[in-house]
């Protein structure tokens, strides 16, 4: 219990610690974001109420009233009402809509995507682990093959071979815009998301799943020369308990841990994946925000990834001292 | 024990759970291909013409033609339209579309427009000279040069201005009229996103979604049997590589961007490309060193030896893939504005270097070619920067070029890439020597607003200062016999009066090169021309034919036609 007592308030504090962060770093750089987004603003044509200007001053700081303190108790208040201010590229829309738009897709598909490639390489890892020295090895060297091609090269070629010129699979978007006035409840939107979703995850399971058999495969395989397994062989358990219970249970740890850092940055998106299909999550929005130079935006996508990072690892966290006692015990 | 059982059952379970759903995906993905190819590229006429919206993902719905982030590619023109549209490529007269006819007074000051009669809105209110009046009068929309704006009848509006306001005449007669019956009522213009506009277009909007919007036919549009095409659908497209593979497996019908080749794009038959070159390419040179400029452009001796350095035929196979056009050290359009380029100028750029000449320039100037081939004067050597956006390919291979030419006729150029935030700061303060940049292309087929917003005193500060939005001297050109000549053109509608006044601030330019030209910057629009008919060609240029152009995206889907 009080290794959950203690991950609990590490978390509470970090999350703290990094919202406060977003609040002072706009107010250490040089320069007054809140004065150039509200030029960029003015540039644009949208005219300067006070309102705009206090709510852009609030957000980023700058020539505001009221004391540090009082801007920030204001801006906590702010976060804690899901207000993440007003995005200046597609003003007036607020920060909230636009990412609450594009993180279902980008969960969705990345997240998925992650998942398959986590256990597909970790399947097979265990398994090539298992049969080692024999012709399963070659699958090492065949997947950090197609891992080592650049991502964006891999997923252009996949795309015009498949897309334009077979035309078997969709070029661009999240789901047949053609058929579809936007999303909805039925069979059909589903299985047309899963269509246009099928190449972008194949080119992040191709891209990845290299890793996860290689780390697997050497951990199976530094496990399997344990004692406790050769005392399990002479004990004579079935081969089939040993590989499950004795040796890809403890070799799979490691990679269990460095699933929970992989999928907490499901939440950031495949930038390179989104803009070369063209696909509707947080990575477009960033990159967007980027060149539009959103600061709001960025802001708000930043404090989004970076409390899912946290919420990832302390699940993780949980989730781990629950499979492996030891952490429990030394945490 | 018990736990260990647990995850032993469940590792089996997932297992299978994933790879179902990866057959599953592989399945529908086959079935929904042969279906989607095949239904994509049908001739039937109900299908909807797919257009670029230029918009990224996700589409807000916006329809403000008064925000600057809205969807503008469908507000201006295929919704809202204005009393007159002036083709920019061509050498024509406005088209009437809310107005029949427009008068100016002699000294132009005033102007009576006729609107026209038995116009509806889209929701069936009538549509009047009071709403044009109201348009003019509205805050946000209203020029500074306006008085006042009245309608004397129904069909009859009064505008009155407090400076001669000839050359205005495009800007103002193709502002976008908006009923007074919605938004009188808005109470923040510059806010409202307008979701379902009211105009009188050709087209209203059926849904918006976050990836694509639609539009489908105004029935009560004033223009019999028009529009022929029901449905437009608007795609929002992240990438100009999209875009391309969209139209070269025909899901997309009509997009206007740059493919460096496009007869890859248009190879399979069912597209069509048309190039129209509208927006002059130059290097902004920070001239005047009256108002601060440094360095050894501000002699003009070294502006025309650069000029004349240039092989803009091979900067325009190398840089721009032999699309972009030839350009006029007038700035003019050549083709459209001829009749502009006064009598004995030099009609075309050298389009091929001769650093002889230029080195002839700069001896007589008193420059003298160093040991290491680089000319100098008072032991200042010309050398300068040239700065250029990375990431626009076409100007960071030109500035390379440019580079290289140079230095055979003993200028050292050296390019440098910068970002665009750079750019635009030093381009508005002064702080550069050169820039690849662009002029803005004149929307009727006379160069007088280039004249005035490129190379008037007014349109420029001093170095340190930035320049006004709306401005544009960025090279701080300032002689006073072009601003006189410029006035002078604002001042009347005679034909020959303002040649005369053309003629003073082409001698000046002509000499001085505040802006070295380059060439005429590529402008492609790929359509569809095997299901639809009825789009511009280099025969009949009725609109520009881009499908992000203003107002012209409206006459060109109005006179579409299925092509079966």
């Amino acid at each position: 219990m009080k290794y959950y007592v203690r991950r609990i308030s590490f978390y509470l504090i970090t999350v703290w610690a990094a919202i406060t962060l977003n609040f002072v770093l706009p107010r250490l750089t040089p320069g007054d974001p809140g004065e150039i987004m509200l030029a960029k603003l003015a540039r644009s044509g949208v005219e300067i109420t006070d309102q705009l200007v206090r709510s852009v001053n609030l957000l980023l700081g700058g020539a505001t009233e009221g004391s540090l303190w009082d801007q920030y108790v204001n801006y906590l208040g702010k976060i804690f009402t899901g207000d993440l201010g007003v995005s200046i590229t597609t003003y007036p829309e607020p920060v909230v809509d636009l990412i609450a738009k594009a993180l279902p897709w980008t969960i969705g598909l990345v997240g998925l995507a992650t998942v398959i490639s986590f256990i597909l390489g970790v399947g097979l890892g265990a398994w090539t682990g298992w049969k080692r020295g024999t012709w399963a090895d070659n699958l090492v060297p065949g997947t950090t093959l197609i891992q080592s091609i650049p991502y964006f090269w891999l997923a252009l070629l996949l795309l015009y071979i498949f897309s334009v010129k077979l035309k078997w699979l969709p070029i661009f978007g999240a789901y047949d815009v053609f058929t579809f006035a936007g999303p909805e409840m039925s069979w059909e939107f589903v299985s047309s998301v899963i269509y246009y979703g099928f190449l972008p995850a194949l080119t992040i399971v191709l891209s990845s799943v290299g890793g996860w058999l290689l780390g697997m495969r050497n951990m199976m395989v530094t496990t399997l020369s344990e004692d406790y397994i050769t005392t399990a062989e002479a004990k004579g358990l079935r081969p089939r308990r040993i590989f499950t219970a004795y040796a890809a249970r403890n070799a799979g740890l490691p990679s269990i841990a460095g699933f929970a850092i992989s999928l907490a940055f499901v939440v950031s998106g495949s930038i390179v994946m989104e803009q070369v299909f063209s696909y509707p999550g947080i990575g477009m929005l960033l990159i967007r925000a980027v060149q539009g130079k959103d600061y709001a935006l960025m802001q708000g996508i930043f404090l989004v990834i970076t409390l899912t990072v946290l919420a990832a690892n302390f699940l993780m966290d949980i989730f781990y001292g629950f499979i492996d006692p030891r952490a429990r015990q030394n945490g | 024990m018990i736990r260990t059982v647990g995850l032993r059952r469940m590792l089996p379970a997932v297992a299978v759970a994933s790879s179902i759903a990866l057959i599953a995906s592989g399945c529908s993905g086959d079935d929904k291909g042969e279906a989607n190819t095949g239904g994509g590229s049908g001739g039937d006429s109900g299908r909807v013409l797919n257009v670029w919206a230029g918009s990224q993902t996700p589409i807000v719905a916006n329809f403000n033609p008064f925000m600057p982030n809205a969807l503008l590619h469908a507000t201006q023109g295929p919704i809202l339209e204005p009393l007159f549209y002036f083709n920019k490529v061509a050498d024509a007269a406005p088209t009437p579309l809310l107005g029949e006819s427009f008068e100016w007074n002699e000294d132009g000051t005033s102007m009576t427009i006729k609107v026209r009669e038995g116009v509806k809105w889209n929701d069936g209110e009538p549509f009047t000279a009071k709403d044009v009046a109201f348009t003019y009068n509205y805050e946000i929309a209203k020029p500074s040069y306006l008085e006042t704006a009245e309608a004397t009848d129904d069909t009859t509006v009064t505008l009155t201005f407090n400076t001669p306001s000839f050359t205005n005449e495009d800007g103002l007669l193709q502002m976008l009229i908006v009923p007074e019956h919605i938004w009188k009522d808005v109470p923040d213009a510059a806010v409202a996103t307008n979701e379902n506009p009211v105009g009188t277009g050709p087209y209203t909007v059926e849904s918006v979604s976050d990836a694509a919007y639609v539009l489908v036919a105004n029935p009560n549009y004033w223009q019999e049997g028009k529009p022929a095409v029901k449905k437009v659908r608007y795609l929002a497209l992240n990438s100009n590589q999209t875009s391309s593979d969209l139209l070269t497996t025909g899901q997309l019908d009509w997009a206007g961007m740059f493919s460096p080749d496009p007869s890859k794009v248009t190879g399979g038959g069912t597209l069509a490309m048309i190039n129209t070159p509208v927006d002059p390419t130059v290097l902004y040179t920070c001239s005047n060193a009256e108002l601060g400029c440094e360095g050894p452009q501000t002699d003009v001796a070294v502006r025309q030896a650069i000029n004349l350095a240039i092989d803009r035929t091979t900067l325009n196979e190398k840089a721009w893939a032999g699309q972009a056009k030839t350009i006029s050290p007038t700035y003019a359009l050549l083709g459209r504005d001829d009749k502009w380029i006064a009598p004995g100028m030099e009609k075309e750029s050298p389009q091929t270097a001769d650093a002889a000449a230029a080195g002839a320039i700069l001896e007589a100037a008193g420059y003298a070619k160093g040991s290491d081939g680089i000319y100098a004067k008072g032991g200042q050597k010309v050398e300068l920067t040239l700065s250029s956006v990375d990431g626009w390919t076409d100007y960071n291979d030109a500035a390379k070029l440019i580079s290289e030419q140079a230095a055979a006729a003993g200028i050292k150029i050296t390019p440098m890439q910068v970002t665009w935030d750079e750019f635009a700061e030093g381009r508005s303060a002064g702080t550069y020597q050169l820039i690849m940049g662009g002029l803005i292309g004149t929307a009727t087929a006379d160069p007088y607003s280039l004249y005035r917003d490129w190379l008037t005193t007014e349109a420029t500060t001093p170095v340190g200062t930035a320049i006004a939005s709306g401005d544009w001297n960025f090279s701080r050109y300032s002689n006073p016999d072009v601003d006189a000549a410029v006035l002078a053109a604002s001042g009347t509608l005679d034909e020959d009066a303002k040649k005369a006044a053309y003629t003073v601030v082409q001698e000046n330019i002509l000499r001085d090169m505040p802006y070295i030209p380059i060439v005429v910057n590529a402008t492609q629009t790929f359509m569809n021309t095997k299901d639809y008919t009825g789009w511009p060609t280099e025969d009949n240029m009725y609109a520009f034919p881009p499908s992000w152009a203003s107002v012209g995206a409206g006459i060109v889907l109005a006179d579409l036609k299925p092509a079966n």
